[in-house]
């Protein structure tokens, strides 16, 4: 439990994933970021299964969420950590390229922590996942690890 | 409906009269015209005819019938009055006979028992004739006769009586003469002979009635079954149009229904497509926008000014195209979007909209004349909308003025409308382009001159006509340009 905790970057596009991780070295939390390319991956890391079975237990400091993602969509992985008793206090902030009032709604009636309109605008693209990166992974305090994770 | 129903059997028509004008000529140009006439009528004219002409066979009918059997009526008490007649006639002669031959033996053998005959005729004969002169009513003829008749019987029956008068004054021989053939010997005749005139009169009538009954019988049977057909077609052809009716109602019905299912899963389609825009479409663009600012960063420093406008050029393209890609997004959504009715305070709408463009209006000259606004019936933020747009336009418009002049009023209050309008002193436009003004990504100006996409007016007037209103626009090219529309009173959703 030494280890800093991780951020989990939900994103289908590796473009989106290369910019987002580009944004966050800039302020070298990068290394810190863990990225899962769709639903079912996120589920497995959080529940540390599939490819993540050996990986360290604990949850992340943050999850960033794409809404559209192929075989379980963001909406669906909101619903399922929100579900649990476990993966409930972790901070979900929905990051998304849809603006559409629907999404927004459903998400934050699922108990989305926040939920931000990726820019088109590179500049400011870069300036809202660095702040993002900053404010949860840094500034943020995480609830604590309260649950044994042997339960 | 109307136009087709009628157009279509005109063509027949006209040219079915075509060879009838060259070949032949007097009586069927009138039935042709009769047909043409008819064939100008709507089926609603039609159908009335029709009924109108089944009606009258039925009235005509009916009539008829009443009258038939009134006539039935009238010559079944004309035949009782006959067969009374005939047998009266019969009692008559009966009674008459009975007093000739009671008086003559009367007049042979002296004896008073046998005038109790004759007395009782004499006494029962007026009351014969009254009844007599009330059957024969009808006919002149047979009148006449009983004129006679009732002479002869009074003049036998007097003869009869001096007879008897003689009798008992002289006795047998003063009578003797008389006794064989009886005192009226001529009456008798002829009150027999007129009585069988008279009953065989009566009996023709009485034949010619029962004919004419029967006739007439036969004659209101087949009329009345006429009738009954008329009505049958009468019944019949209400009930076809009621069900054709009904049959068109339910297929319009069905159609509509057809149709709103089909819109709905159309406007299904465009959320989805719309929803697909936002999502997908954004990304390359945020990636061509990243990745120009990725390489610039990366490679900067080697690259000579022309690439750097070039990776410049690439990135302001691709944030020229998400701010389409986003107002094409409000504005099909304005289209879309359920709109809330309350009563709009316009005063306080603009001075909430001059509010939020206060950053547009930092270093500008701008004299704004606002004139107190009415409140409207609409939808608050669609409204608003509305005047972020046009007042944007005039404060882009009038940006290369050294004094901005922008003046919002209300038009005159017509009758079921409100009119505003927005004008400016900026560089207006020439109104052989005032159609293009409201259009989707329509513009009348260089990107370098002015900016934009396009899609304000075309929300304003989306969001007018949805309201039920109208827009429009004058101005021309340095003059500056108005810009009106207009919102019902009475609310009506489109």
């Amino acid at each position: 439990m030494t280890t800093v905790k991780p951020i989990l970057l939900a994103e289908d596009n590796p473009r989106d994933a290369e910019l987002a991780l580009a944004a966050m070295e800039e302020h070298h939390i990068a290394d810190k970021v863990v990225v899962c390319h769709d639903g079912a991956e996120v589920l497995d890391y959080l529940y540390c299964r599939g490819i993540f079975a050996a990986r360290e237990q604990g949850n992340p400091v943050v999850v960033f969420l794409d809404l559209k993602m192929p075989k379980v969509d963001g909406l669906e992985v909101l619903r399922a950590i929100k579900n649990d008793a476990n993966l409930k206090p972790i901070p979900v902030v929905m990051l998304t390229s849809s603006r559409e009032e629907r999404d927004l709604a459903q998400s934050y009636a699922l108990g989305a922590n926040a939920y931000v309109v990726k820019p088109v605008e590179f500049h400011q693209f870069i300036t809202a996942v660095k702040e993002l990166g900053i404010f949860w992974g840094v500034i943020n305090e995480p609830p604590p690890e309260s649950s044994d994770p042997s339960a | 409906m109307e136009s087709v129903t009628q157009e279509s059997p005109t063509t027949p028509a006209s040219v079915h009269s075509e060879p009838i004008s060259h070949s032949s000529q007097a009586p069927i140009p009138k039935t042709g015209w009769l047909m043409e006439r008819f064939a100008h009528w709507s089926i609603e004219q039609r159908v009335l005819a029709g009924f109108g002409l089944v009606f009258a066979g039925i009235v005509v009918i009916s009539a008829i019938s009443y009258r038939n059997t009134s006539v039935l009526l009238e010559n079944s008490r004309l035949d009782t009055k006959s067969h009374e007649l005939v047998q009266l006639l019969g009692s008559v002669e009966e009674a008459l006979g009975a007093a000739e031959s009671g008086h003559r033996r009367y007049l042979v053998t002296g004896d008073e028992s046998y005038l109790k005959s004759y007395r009782a005729t004499v006494e029962q004969m007026p009351e014969y004739l009254r009844y007599l002169r009330g059957l024969v009513n009808e006919g002149a003829e047979q009148r006449d006769r009983v004129e006679r008749l009732e002479r002869l019987i009074t003049s036998q029956l007097k003869a009869e009586a001096g007879a008897i008068i003689q009798r008992e004054k002289r006795g047998y021989e003063g009578v003797r003469h008389l006794a064989l053939t009886g005192a009226a010997k001529n009456e008798i005749e002829e009150i027999h002979r007129l009585t069988t005139d008279l009953d065989m009169t009566e009996q023709r009538a009485l034949h010619a009635r029962v004919e004419e009954s029967a006739g007439s019988t036969k004659n209101t049977i087949a009329l009345l079954g006429l009738g009954a057909f008329l009505q049958l077609v009468l019944l019949a052809s209400v009930y076809f149009l009621i069900h054709h009716d009904i049959a068109e109602r339910r297929r319009v019905a069905a159609e509509l229904q057809s149709r709103g299912e089909l819109l709905q899963a159309a406007n299904k389609e465009l959320e989805a497509f719309s929803y697909s825009v936002s999502h997908d479409l954004r990304a390359p663009l945020r990636h061509i926008d990243g990745y120009a600012a990725l390489l610039s960063k990366a490679a900067g420093e080697t690259l000579n000014d022309k690439a750097r406008r070039y990776l410049q050029t690439i990135s302001n393209s691709a944030k020229q195209m998400g701010q389409l890609i986003d107002d094409l997004l409000v504005f099909s959504r304005m289209g879309r979007q359920d709109m809330l009715y309350t009563t709009v305070n316009l005063d306080q709408l603009i001075k909430t909209v001059l509010h939020d463009l206060r950053l547009d209006l930092q270093g500008r000259t701008i004299s704004w004349t606002i004139h107190p606004l009415p409140n409207v019936s609409g939808d608050p933020a669609m409204l608003r909308q509305v005047f972020v747009n046009l007042i944007s336009n005039a404060l882009k418009f009038t940006a290369t003025r050294p004094e901005a002049k922008i003046e919002i009023g209300a038009g005159p209050r017509t009758s079921g409308e409100t009119e505003v309008f927005v004008r400016d002193n900026g560089v207006g436009f020439d109104m052989q382009y005032v159609n293009k003004l409201f259009g989707v990504f329509q513009r009348l100006h260089r990107n370098d001159e002015f900016e934009g996409t396009g899609i304000g007016l075309a929300n304003v007037r989306r969001i007018i006509h949805r309201h039920g209103g109208r827009t429009w626009a004058e101005g021309a090219p340095d003059q500056g340009a108005t810009f009106h529309f207009s919102l019902p009173l009475a609310r009506s959703l489109r």
